[in-house]
């Protein structure tokens, strides 16, 4: 049935789903490939070296193969950005029901793992969907009558920490929960090195956890936070992380971190919250964009985090 | 900069003993030959529960994987592997001196390796080898190396993420050497280089007001 003018129709929700999915699973985006590509042009130890010439081997096999890049395929998950005035066909119901179908569908004709299981149970329902999988995310833009669909497989069951700290840790503090957390997950690569590192800080536990993911997971290598504190930091971070010398599997390398991205939300007075997320070797995301209209373009920023996004004031 | 690649081998499963004594720490072998998967569910199931293994594994082979590959059911019965990768192996340790006992195993492929006690006292005993992916995540690398799958077992039983899957492989790799059979390890000697920088960069940056309970255990340690 066809859709009214202007109403995005789930139909084609479903294939760019289906699509973002694949192209998540097989092919490492632009920006990573650029970054791998730079941290083997820059190793100097031996082992390190052969490795990340085969992670490069790697990503050239898996598309041209049409191969997931990993064999542990990660969680799918979504993060959808909505224009404040476009229309679902269906609504958000029938959209994450499109979402849904499409993960299913995609485990099995790409042949992902069938990694999402029952928690006690273990029970395994075989196509990565069950109680709140895949995760869905929203954020909206405003001025926009479009829909951004964003699939992320996100791997590595380690890398990911929290903790609380008090102000007057400052900077050094949050300097060295970050070392804690790659000393605690990259010495034998159990977060699998290099790395995207996320760092949430400030607001809420819950939201500072949130972001670090999103911080590792959408920004582009290379993109740095508009607050100029905020980027410096960024800065010192990356260029920390690699004097560990873990390198790529923590074999001792060059490169640990391809890069650090902060995001800051308003937090309480009284502390500091800090999360670290890291988005491992199999660099795995793809976005789309489908239009009012219906036109459908795919692209290798997400995008995420707009201005309206990271707003400060009331509007 | 070093130009030196590592030393490369080229081996069949199963593997002889005298494969296995040319292997040192930080080595890369090519492996083809039967080899077949194991974790979570098969050993318990095999080594706790006491379950006869479905196939004679130990007929089969010498060469097991802890993996759960990505792979589907294409039709009743038959089953392809798109991509292949091995799981952290050292939260296996408890499981080897059992898995290499009973099923004569004389190679472990895991994501890192095995804990320095594991390998120094059941590894070294018998003569066998602790291989690690790399990358870690050689998926499609390491998915082309599968010519065929033999068989997938305990399906119903465990959920198709925990099966053991048979599978004959053709230059499987490449894959490190982590722990020889002599009980030497590699990342026994990379963490040693490691440790001192990560000691220099942690030098000036004031430790938290508030600490976390474990945390004294110091940055050097690893937490297993
Ligand atoms: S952490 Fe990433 S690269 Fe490593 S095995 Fe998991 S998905 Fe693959």
């Amino acid at each position: 049935m066809a859709v009214s003018a202007g109403v995005i129709s789930q139909e084609l929700v479903y294939r760019v789903a289906y699509e973002a999915n694949k192209r998540a699973a097989i092919a490492v985006p632009k920006d990573g490939l650029a970054a791998f590509e730079k941290a083997f042009a820059r190793e100097t130890k031996p082992l390190a070296r052969f490795v990340l010439g085969q992670v490069l081997e790697n990503a050239k096999l898996a598309v041209a193969d049409e191969r997931p890049m990993c064999g542990d395929t990660g969680l799918p998950r979504y993060y959808v950005k909505v224009g404040n005035t476009a229309r679902l066909e269906g609504g958000f119901v029938a959209l994450e029901r499109s979402l849904r179908q499409a993960v299913a569908d995609v485990t099995h004709d790409i042949q992902l793992r069938a990694n999402r299981v029952h928690p006690l149970t273990r029970r395994n329902p075989g196509n990565n969907v069950g109680v709140f999988a895949p995760n869905v995310d929203y954020s909206f833009e405003p001025d926009a009558d479009w829909l951004d669909i964003t699939a992320v497989h996100k791997g590595g069951l380690f890398g990911t920490d929290y903790r609380m700290l008090f102000p007057a840790d400052g900077v050094d503090g949050i300097k060295r929960f970050l070392l804690d957390t790659l000393a605690e997950f990259g010495r034998r690569g159990l977060s699998c090195p290099p790395v995207v590192i996320g760092v949430g800080l400030g607001g809420t536990k819950d939201q500072c956890m949130r972001l670090s993911k999103e911080a590792a997971c959408l920004r582009v290598t290379g993109d740095r936070h508009p607050d100029p504190e905020v980027r410096a930091l960024e800065d010192e971070l990356v260029e920390l992380a690699n004097r560990t010398g873990f390198g790529v599997m923590g074999v001792g390398g060059d490169t640990t971190a391809l890069d650090a991205h902060i995001e800051i939300a308003y937090t309480h007075t009284g502390g500091v919250p800090v999360a670290v997320s890291q988005f491992c070797t199999a660099y795995r995301r793809a976005t789309a964009r489908v239009s009012a209209g219906g036109e459908v373009e795919f692209r290798d920023d997400p995008v995420w985090f707009t201005p309206y996004y990271r707003r400060e004031g009331i509007g | 900069m070093e130009t030196l690649r590592p030393r490369e081998w080229h081996l069949k499963a199963p593997l002889s003993q005298g494969d296995n004594g040319k292997l040192r720490p930080g080595d890369i072998v090519y492996l083809t030959g039967p080899t077949y998967t194991a974790r979570d569910g098969a050993y318990r199931r095999m080594l706790v529960e006491g379950h006869e293994p479905p196939v004679d594994l130990r007929g089969l082979t010498n060469v097991t994987m802890q993996s759960s590959p990505a792979g589907v059911e294409v039709a009743p019965g038959v089953y392809h592997v798109s991509s292949l990768q091995a799981t952290a192996g050292f939260r296996y340790a408890q499981y080897m001196p059992a898995l290499l006992e009973r099923f004569g195993v004389k190679a472990v492929i895991s994501k890192a390796g095995m804990t320095d006690e594991v390998r120094q006292r059941v590894f070294r005993h018998h003569g066998a080898v602790s291989l690690s992916t790399v990358g870690y995540g050689l998926g499609a690398i390491y998915g082309r190396a599968i010519e065929r799958v033999l068989g997938v077992y305990w399906v119903e039983e465990l959920g198709i993420s925990e099966a053991i899957w048979v599978l004959q492989v053709k230059e499987l790799g490449p894959l490190l050497v982590e722990g020889d059979a002599e009980g030497n390890g590699f990342f026994a000697q990379a963490n040693e280089e490691i440790n001192e920088r990560l000691a220099q960069v942690y030098q000036g940056l004031k430790p938290p007001v508030f600490r976390r309970i474990g945390e004294e255990q110091g940055p050097k340690r690893e937490p297993f």
